[in-house]
This record gives C-alpha cells, sequence and structure tokens, in this order.
C-alpha cells in the first residue's frame, strides 16, 4: 500500500517538474526584447516592449505562424547601461532566443549587439539612431528607424531654410547618440554658415538647468538646439527655459519625442520643433497596429510603431522561410519591402531602411507634422 | 554683472534644497553617530506625496496659497511619521549594536523605500501642478521666478525655525544633551530614545520640504530622485562638519553655489567634479569640515 502511494507521489512530482518545461518545448518561437524597462528611459522602453506584444498579438490574431504553436516574447531590461545591456543580452543569448528587437539607447545597442552577433542572433533595432549602430559590418544588425546623419541635416536645413536663424546654441547629455547628434549639427552649422554661439554639455539626470539656461539666455541665439537623451530632462528643460524668460525658438530631436514631454512640460512644451519620422497615421498598417496597442498599452509613445515594425519584419521572414536560421532570416528581410505602421520598411544591405525625418510641432499638446524638408512646404 | 546675479539667484535656489537636505543628514549624525543614507529616500516620498496631495486638494477647491501652504505642512508631516516608522523598525532594535549592522540597516532601507516608491507610483515621471507657481519678476536680463522666492523663503523660514528649536527650547536642549553623552543624559532624566525618534522625524520633514519644493521648481518627480541629491546633500554636510547644524546649511550653500559657478563660468559637464574638489580640499585642510569640532574618540 505504501508503495504505491509513493509510486503516485514520485509520478505527480515528475509531471510537475516535466510540465513547465514541456509546455515551453513544444515548437514555441522566441523573440527577445532589449530595453530600458526601469530607470530615467522606461517610458520609452516599455513601449519598444509593448510594440512587440502588439506585433505578435497581431501574427497569433492572423493564424500565428506554421511550423510554431506558440510565439513568446521575453522582454529584458537594458536600464540604457552598456553593462546591464551585455548582461542581459547574455541572458537572452542562454535563453536561446533566435532575434533581438532592441535596444533603445545607441550607447547599450552596440556592445549588447557585439555579444549577440558573437553567435548570430538577429538584432533589429527600432530607436537607436547613431550612425555607429549600423556601421560595424555586422550581418544581423538592422534598424528601423533612421540616422543621426540624417536626422542633423534636416535640422539643419530647417534652422537655416524655414526659421532663417542665423545663430544657435547646442547642448546635449554626452550620450554616443545625444551627443553624436549634437556634434553633427555643429559641424553641419559651421559649414554652412549658421554661427555655433555655444556647444555645452549636461549631464544625464540633471535636474537644475538653470546654469546652463542663463548661458544661453546671455548668447541670445536665434535657435536653442536641444539634444537630450531623455523626454523627462526635456520637459525639465523647457519649463525652466520658459520661466528664465528664453526667447529662442527651440529644436529638440527624436529622443525627447514622448507624450512625456507635454504631460510634465504643459504649456511649456507649446511651440516646440522636433526632428522626427514622419508617421502616417492614416495607413492600414497603422490603424491595425493602433486598434491592437492604444486599448492594452495606451497611446502609443515614439518608438511603439517603430518596435512593431521591427517584429513584424522578423516575424514575416520566419513565416516566409520556416525556421530561424539567420542566413536565410537575412536574405527574407533585404527582400520583404512593405508598409509598415512608422513607414515603409525596405531594409539595405547595410541593415539600415531609409530615414524620413520632418519637422514637427508641439501645438494644442500634440505632436503635429509641421514642416517637410524634401518640399520646403508646411502641412 | 547681470549675468552674475542671475547665477547667484540660481545658487541660491539649488544651495538651499541641498542645505534642508543636508540638516537632516547632520542631526541624525549629530546624535547617534549614524549615515542615514534611507535619508534620500524621505526627500523621495516627500515630493510624491507632495504632488498626491497638491493634486487632492485643488481638486477639493482650496485656493492655490493656501493649498501649497497646507500641502507643505501635511507632506512635512507625513515623512516625519514615515521616519518614525523607519526608525522604530529599522534602528531602533540595533540601538547597541555596532555601527556597521546599523550603517547596513540603512542601506537596506534605502533599497527598500526607493523599491516601493517604484512599485507603487510606477517607473515614469510624475509631473507637478505647476499652473500656481508660474511666472516671476524680471529686473532687465534677471529673472527671479516667483518659485525661486517661495524656495528661498520657506528654506529660510525653517533653517531660523529649526535653529530655534535645537538653542531655544527643552527639546533641543535634550536634543545637545543626547548628542554630548546619551548615557549621561538619560542618567539626568532625559528619555534619549524619544529625543532620537524626534530628531529622525525633524530630519525628514524638512527632507520633504525639499522634495516638494524641487517638485514644484522642476515640474516633475521620480521615484530615483533622492539619490544623486541625497549625495550631493551628505557631501555637503561633511563639507560643513558633519554633526553642525550651522555648518550644514552652509555646506548647502557652498556646494549649490560651487555647483552653479563652475557650470556657468566654465563648463556645465564639469559641475559635479568641482563641487567634490571643493569638498576634498576642504578637509584635506580642515579634516573636521568648516564648522566641524574636534571630537574625541571616547565621546563618538
Amino acid at each position: 500500500m505504501n508503495r504505491i502511494v509513493l509510486k503516485v507521489l514520485s509520478l505527480a512530482l515528475a509531471v510537475l517538474l516535466a510540465a513547465p518545461a514541456a509546455a515551453l518545448a513544444a515548437d514555441a518561437l522566441k523573440i527577445g526584447t532589449l530595453s530600458p524597462l526601469t530607470g530615467p528611459y522606461a517610458a520609452d522602453g516599455n513601449d519598444i516592449a509593448n510594440g512587440v506584444r502588439a506585433a505578435v498579438e497581431v501574427v497569433k490574431d492572423q493564424g500565428g505562424i506554421p511550423g510554431y504553436k506558440d510565439i513568446v516574447v521575453q522582454a529584458e531590461d537594458s536600464i540604457c547601461d552598456p553593462r546591464q545591456a551585455v548582461a542581459a543580452a547574455n541572458k537572452l543569448i542562454n535563453e536561446k532566443v533566435p532575434a533581438v528587437v532592441g535596444a533603445y539607447c545607441s550607447s547599450a545597442t552596440i556592445p549588447a549587439s557585439e555579444a549577440l552577433a558573437e553567435v548570430d542572433i538577429v538584432m533589429i533595432t527600432p530607436a537607436s539612431t547613431s550612425e555607429k549602430v549600423t556601421e560595424r559590418g555586422l550581418k544581423y544588425m538592422f534598424r528601423t528607424c533612421g540616422r543621426d546623419d540624417d536626422q542633423s541635416k534636416v535640422a539643419i536645413k530647417f534652422i537655416k531654410e524655414f526659421l532663417k536663424g542665423g545663430t544657435v546654441y547646442i547642448v546635449d547629455d554626452k550620450t554616443t547618440y545625444s551627443q553624436g547628434l549634437a556634434d553633427n549639427l555643429e559641424k553641419l552649422a559651421n559649414a554652412q554658415g549658421v554661427k555655433v554661439l555655444g556647444h555645452e554639455h549636461v549631464n544625464q539626470g540633471d535636474k537644475d538647468f538653470s546654469a546652463v539656461l542663463t548661458k544661453v539666455k546671455a548668447a541670445n541665439p536665434a535657435v536653442f538646439y536641444v539634444s537630450l537623451q531623455n523626454s523627462a530632462s526635456g520637459a525639465l528643460m523647457l519649463i525652466q527655459a520658459k520661466r528664465m524668460g528664453i526667447t529662442a525658438k527651440i529644436l529638440a530631436q527624436d529622443a525627447v519625442y514622448h507624450p512625456q514631454l507635454m504631460e510634465i512640460a504643459k504649456d511649456a512644451a507649446e511651440g516646440v520643433f522636433l526632428t522626427f519620422g514622419f508617421i502616417d497615421r492614416e495607413t492600414p498598417a497603422y490603424k491595425t497596429f493602433y486598434a491592437k496597442y492604444q486599448p492594452k498599452y495606451g497611446e502609443p509613445g515614439a518608438y511603439s510603431a517603430y518596435s512593431y515594425d521591427s517584429a513584424m519584419a522578423y516575424l514575416m521572414a520566419v513565416k516566409a522561410v520556416g525556421s530561424t536560421d539567420p542566413a536565410k532570416i537575412r536574405e527574407a528581410m533585404l527582400k520583404n519591402k512593405f508598409q509598415g505602421a512608422s513607414k515603409k520598411i525596405n531594409y539595405l544591405e547595410s541593415g539600415d531602411s531609409g530615414s524620413n525625418y520632418i519637422i514637427q510641432m508641439v501645438k494644442g499638446g500634440k505632436f503635429t507634422n509641421y514642416w517637410n524638408p524634401e518640399t520646403n512646404k508646411l502641412y | 554683472m547681470e549675468y552674475f546675479v542671475q547665477q547667484l539667484i540660481n545658487g541660491i535656489t539649488l544651495g538651499g534644497v541641498y542645505a534642508l537636505v543636508a540638516l537632516g543628514y547632520t542631526m541624525v549624525y549629530g546624535i547617534i553617530q549614524l549615515i542615514n543614507f534611507a535619508h534620500g529616500e524621505f526627500f523621495a516620498a516627500g515630493g510624491y506625496m507632495g504632488v498626491i496631495m497638491l493634486t487632492w486638494l485643488s481638486a477639493q477647491g482650496v485656493p492655490p496659497t493656501l493649498c501649497l501652504a497646507l500641502s507643505l505642512i501635511l507632506t512635512m508631516g507625513y515623512c516625519a511619521l514615515l521616519a518614525t516608522a523607519v526608525e522604530k523598525v529599522a534602528y531602533k532594535p540595533l540601538r547597541n549594536s555596532s555601527r556597521l549592522s546599523v550603517l547596513l540597516s540603512a542601506l537596506g532601507m534605502s533599497i527598500f523605500l526607493q523599491n516601493g516608491l517604484m512599485l507603487t507610483q510606477g517607473v515614469y515621471d510624475k509631473a507637478y501642478p505647476t499652473e500656481m507657481t508660474q511666472g516671476g519678476l524680471h529686473f532687465g536680463m534677471v529673472t527671479l521666478s516667483y518659485m525661486q522666492i517661495i524656495i528661498v523663503v520657506v528654506t529660510a523660514v525653517l533653517l531660523v525655525g529649526l535653529n530655534a528649536l535645537v538653542f531655544r527650547t527643552r527639546i533641543g536642549k535634550a536634543m545637545r544633551a543626547t548628542a554630548q553623552d546619551k548615557t549621561m543624559s538619560a542618567l539626568v532624566g532625559i528619555n534619549s530614545g524619544r529625543i532620537i525618534t524626534i530628531t529622525f522625524a525633524i530630519g525628514a520633514g524638512l527632507a520633504a520640504a525639499a522634495g516638494i519644493m524641487v517638485g514644484l521648481y522642476y515640474g516633475s518627480v521620480r521615484y530615483d530622485m533622492g539619490f544623486v541629491p541625497g549625495i550631493k546633500a551628505f557631501a555637503a554636510a561633511v563639507l560643513g562638519g558633519i554633526g553642525n547644524i550651522t555648518g550644514a546649511m552652509l555646506g548647502g550653500f557652498i556646494i549649490g553655489m560651487v555647483e552653479i559657478m563652475a557650470a556657468g563660468y566654465l563648463s556645465s559637464e564639469y559641475k559635479d567634479v568641482f563641487a567634490f574638489i571643493i569638498l576634498i580640499a576642504v578637509l584635506y585642510f580642515m579634516p573636521t569640515g568648516i564648522m566641524g569640532e574636534n571630537v574625541d574618540d571616547t565621546r563618538v
């Protein structure tokens, strides 16, 4: 009698131990995300993870991918810190994830991508705009957003041709991305005869910008260029700039682009210009994305649509080749041209997918398309 | 000249915030020789409680000025209670153990409180209602915002009040006695346990005041906002001579001023470097800080 009880119990235990493993092993397609889920960049980081989740849900609704019973998203936290990003990348490697969407900060994406490249894991960044990301010859590195050299060209064109500003004051916060972009702009400004009155660096996480803003005010530039890594610090800078009575036109960039900017800065954000990719909210792809994303995760952030498209591009490639073999996936991704939620996606040999920066403006607490650099016209 | 005056105003504002936070460090250190690592978290908790109070009170239709004053008082009260609870849980049971254990307990409390804030309030920045404090006075190029006036006035009132409390009242006398010699003061009938708790509560109340003003001034709060100002304020307390109240005020203003002037006249990239160079230089020539007294080992 005792023996039977023992057998039953050990069987139960065996089932218990085997059950979770079996549930996972049954041909689930894993897709990893790498983005700052905590810390100062958590808003953008969660947008990225949620964009991937929305894409997976849409694909599942459409019947999933043949050959895979399920698609699982594994979201890891990079905190926008190079060391943490590498640790998170290693975790995803251990989990045998074939593809990663991320990361957010270029300074985290670059070291993480080197770890992932060693084991041929496909990495698609929805948000890292630093040129360096795709200029290191990594075969499986893709980028869905634009590039900073293109972004700074649009910025300088706007300053020169539309604002007709002869002087600019630049402030950045010293990350690979924010300083890289600011340096690009400074070079272009010098080359094109726009006078740079000053280029200051603040620290990440600073709250008090009064000293540097006093400098800006004293210099009295036509345009104040704000290149910060984060919309929350951008908001703090706008509030303090307004309070100090800075009248220069303010131009910011894609990392400051987030609904959080208006939430915190409120009317101090009104009339601020930003360089950001053109998003056509009328395409069916955007509408599908929005219908899935908004009810569950709230209003899309800056990079939600880009992250959604990154995951979509990968899932479409898996569907096309029927496996996760990286070489075949790369081929399929290069071949596949489609209208995504963020833009028309067309990956090039380099891994880039082209830039479509325009000038947006904050108007009535919302980002609106403002100026088209191609045609030099207002929207 | 106008540029200098503007930077001076900026420096005094920032210095006032550091001074308020630094006082908590120095008071607690003065009385039980503990570096209270959790102190920055009271500052953050104050910031959050402030936004909750302000939003709630203005929704009840309380007029703005009263709303600000009430939120300030309620928030300070809340953080004083929070500090009392923290003291009871994390420090009181260790009153007679080694100073290292209390230090570790403080560190643990800091992590606990910060993560608690993150889990209950979320990882995003929380916006402050800034409408009531917009605008300011303009003198030529110099801008003095209303918020800067509020910060300086509130800081001054609290500093004068604290000085009066410590040097003019019976509780203050008991605090000074406990700081000098816990056993001896207990022998003459001072309830030193209670005095220590009160000291914690006052320190946290001041940090909470700084938290709510920082929220109003900068427009938002985040769960990890206590860390950097905590370190700066700690540096200010050490600079002024840890354990000395006047020293902490002075240290706060010096650190704030050096930071702003370094950013204004050199580069904002190096403002923290200069703040800490001053700290190191002062400690090199005056190891006990500017106002610190020579404490011989038998008293510590």
